[in-house]
């Protein structure tokens, strides 16, 4: 009896040990699938115009050829897309993070007729993408001289609907109890958002803040709206921008292009790791409502 | 409800002008998103219709309103075979980017659920390409696929396969485009699913342990229908997102070849930009809103019926 079921434990432990390593393989597969284009595109990056054109392609570079990224930056204004991609990333993420802030402050914990009926206003914004109201967009921006501007690029995404709604909920959250004691001390409107519902809330802030930092680096579509030279391109069309400046000689400078495509990918993989515990708990957070 | 209403008459005549200040400054904090929404947003939204209804293109200045005739030539005219090839292609790339965040999210959220700093890491890394720029991404994609100099023809030769046109031809353009889409949504898919997996209460799976229910039953009963809430979040938002699909076509296929992958937003923006037909953009435009906008409230008409809340 006892040896039954002792051989019976034995069976399904070590069906247990092989569930375990057949998890960690296929995990491990799908990891190296998911990497496999990044890495691709490193070591594109570093290989000569005759290595990168083999018929059997080389997993490693036969020789480093460094000068990739120096003639990429020849070819395009990589300085100029970092420089201008940097300044409409921060203003997005400035504007829609004060005045998100005040809404979300108004919804939450404010007083006043229609507060609700107006957050549905809010949130039917949702439903209103910029691809499909481009067009009057653009015609507006293009009459108040817009184009090819820091203002163009900004101001028509200067307002997130998804980020007050995040903000409010979490600023809902607070006790009024704070609120009234913040007030009796005599400090205002503006003190109570930013001394005390701001840093009470700052996990949140931070998560809404790298995401809205994360999707301005990488937007693409209004820019290249708004956008008719490299004089106000970001980083997001650099790349696409050099594919294009080799006009029908690309596959011989593949090495190049995806030499931009890491100077483009570095800044944001490194934002990633260093900031991805917010971005994640921000996803459970949107999932979860 | 008279009363009721009486009362709330006489409570705002007894508003007292200090009470009304605060309340006029509270209206204050809401009024600048409000008012950017007023302009950037709902007024743009009536513009597009009323564009429709105008011959205006962007070579000439003046324009004037000429009834119903874009969406004649939309619905009768020369548009409609464009306009259905553009629904239905519009439509696929949709439904299969659904299908992978769903389907492949559910299951990489099953094979990576365990404990343990490797399996972060690894989760961390499969979910890491849906923050790279989706043109930098395509143009990577776009290099691998390369018919002729392209890794994945070199991997599909080794095993007699291929080579295969991808980008290049109008059966497989639409598969290329989904094969990064699929590398970049399917870690966004798993972290959501895995997030809302770890809410589940362990009570349940001890439950149907003792009930002598297996890995696969406890999977299938308890932890799919505990998690329809999150499917139904996954299932809108990825609508809403890939009906507006644009970069990776714009980068990848410019909506070739032959219009195999001449997605909506793509064809508006060619319609306003290339050939400058803002008139006809605009009516695109304003019909797909509309399809849109149906579509969502019927999914949020029919999920409020059938998603199993966990409360």
């Amino acid at each position: 009896m006892t040896n039954q079921a002792l051989a019976a434990n034995v069976r399904a432990r070590r069906l247990r040990a092989a569930a375990t390593v057949l998890q960690y393989a296929l995990a491990i597969a799908i990891v190296l699938i998911v990497v496999f284009p990044l890495y691709w595109m490193i070591i594109s990056s570093l290989k000569t115009s005759e290595e990168l054109l083999q018929a059997v392609p080389s997993l490693w570079p036969a020789q480093f050829r460094w000068r990739n990224y120096a003639d990429a930056l020849a070819m395009a204004p990589f300085g100029r897309y970092f420089f201008n991609t940097v300044v409409m990333t921060v203003g997005i993420m400035g504007l829609q993070l004060v005045i998100g802030s005040f809404a979300a402050y108004g919804f939450a914990k404010g007083q006043f007729p229609g507060r609700d009926a107006l957050f549905i206003v809010v949130l039917g914004a949702l439903m209103i993408p910029i691809q499909v109201t481009f067009v009057p967009i653009y015609g507006m921006v293009a009459k108040l001289h817009w184009i090819n501007t820091f203002a163009g690029l900004i101001v028509p995404h200067a307002v997130s609907a998804y980020m007050i709604f995040l903000l409010r909920q979490t600023f809902k959250s607070v006790d009024d109890s704070f609120l009234e004691a913040a007030r009796l001390e005599g400090m205002g409107r503006v003190g109570v958002i930013f001394r005390i519902l701001v840093p009470m809330c700052k996990p949140t802030m931070m998560t809404v803040g790298i995401i809205s930092f994360i999707d301005g680096w990488n937007a693409y579509f209004w820019p290249k709206m708004v956008t008719t030279t490299s004089f106000r391109r970001t980083i997001a069309q650099g790349v696409y921008e050099l594919k294009r400046s080799y006009a029908g000689l690309e596959t011989m400078n593949q090495n190049q292009i995806m030499a931009g495509a890491v100077m483009a990918v570095v800044p944001i993989v490194v934002l990633f790791i260093v900031l991805q515990k917010y971005i994640l708990s921000g996803f459970s957070k949107a999932a979860s409502k | 409800m008279r009363e009721r209403d009486t009362a709330v008459d006489a409570a705002r005549r007894r508003a007292s002008p200090r009470v009304r200040r605060e309340r006029f400054k509270d209206f204050l904090c809401v009024a600048p998103a409000l008012a950017f929404f007023a302009v950037f947003v709902y007024y743009p939204l009536v513009d597009l219709f009323r564009i429709g209804f105008t011959n205006w293109n962007l070579i000439r200045d003046e324009y004037k309103y000429v009834g119903f005739k874009n969406y004649k030539w939309l619905f009768k005219g020369s548009g409609l075979d464009t306009w259905l090839a553009s629904l239905k292609v519009t439509f696929s790339y949709t439904f299969w980017e659904i299908v992978i965040t769903l389907v492949g999210g559910i299951l990489l959220a099953a094979l990576f659920n365990r404990e343990g700093k490797a399996f972060a890491a690894m989760r961390s890394i499969v979910f890491m390409p849906k923050y790279i720029a989706i043109s930098t991404s395509a143009i990577v994609f776009m290099w691998i696929l390369n018919d002729q100099y392209g890794f994945l023809n070199y991997v599909l030769g080794a095993f007699g396969v291929g080579p295969v046109a991808w980008l290049n031809s109008e059966r497989t353009a639409l598969t290329s485009v989904l094969i990064l889409t699929g590398w970049r949504v399917v870690g966004y898919g798993m972290m959501i699913y895995l997030s809302a997996m770890k809410g589940i209460s362990k009570d349940y799976y001890e439950a149907a342990e003792l009930d002598g229910a297996g890995a696969l039953k406890r999977f299938r009963h308890i932890t799919l229908p505990l998690l329809s809430p999150t499917t139904l979040f996954l299932f809108v938002t990825t609508f809403i997102a890939s009906m507006k699909v644009f970069q990776s076509i714009d980068v990848m296929t410019a909506g070739g070849p032959y219009e195999s992958t001449n997605v909506m937003v793509y064809w508006i923006y060619d319609l306003a930009f290339v050939q400058f037909r803002v008139d006809r953009a605009a009516v695109v435009a304003s019909v797909f809103f509309v399809i849109l906008l149906a579509f969502t409230a019927a999914t949020m008409k029919i999920s409020n019926k059938s998603v199993h809340y966990d409360s």
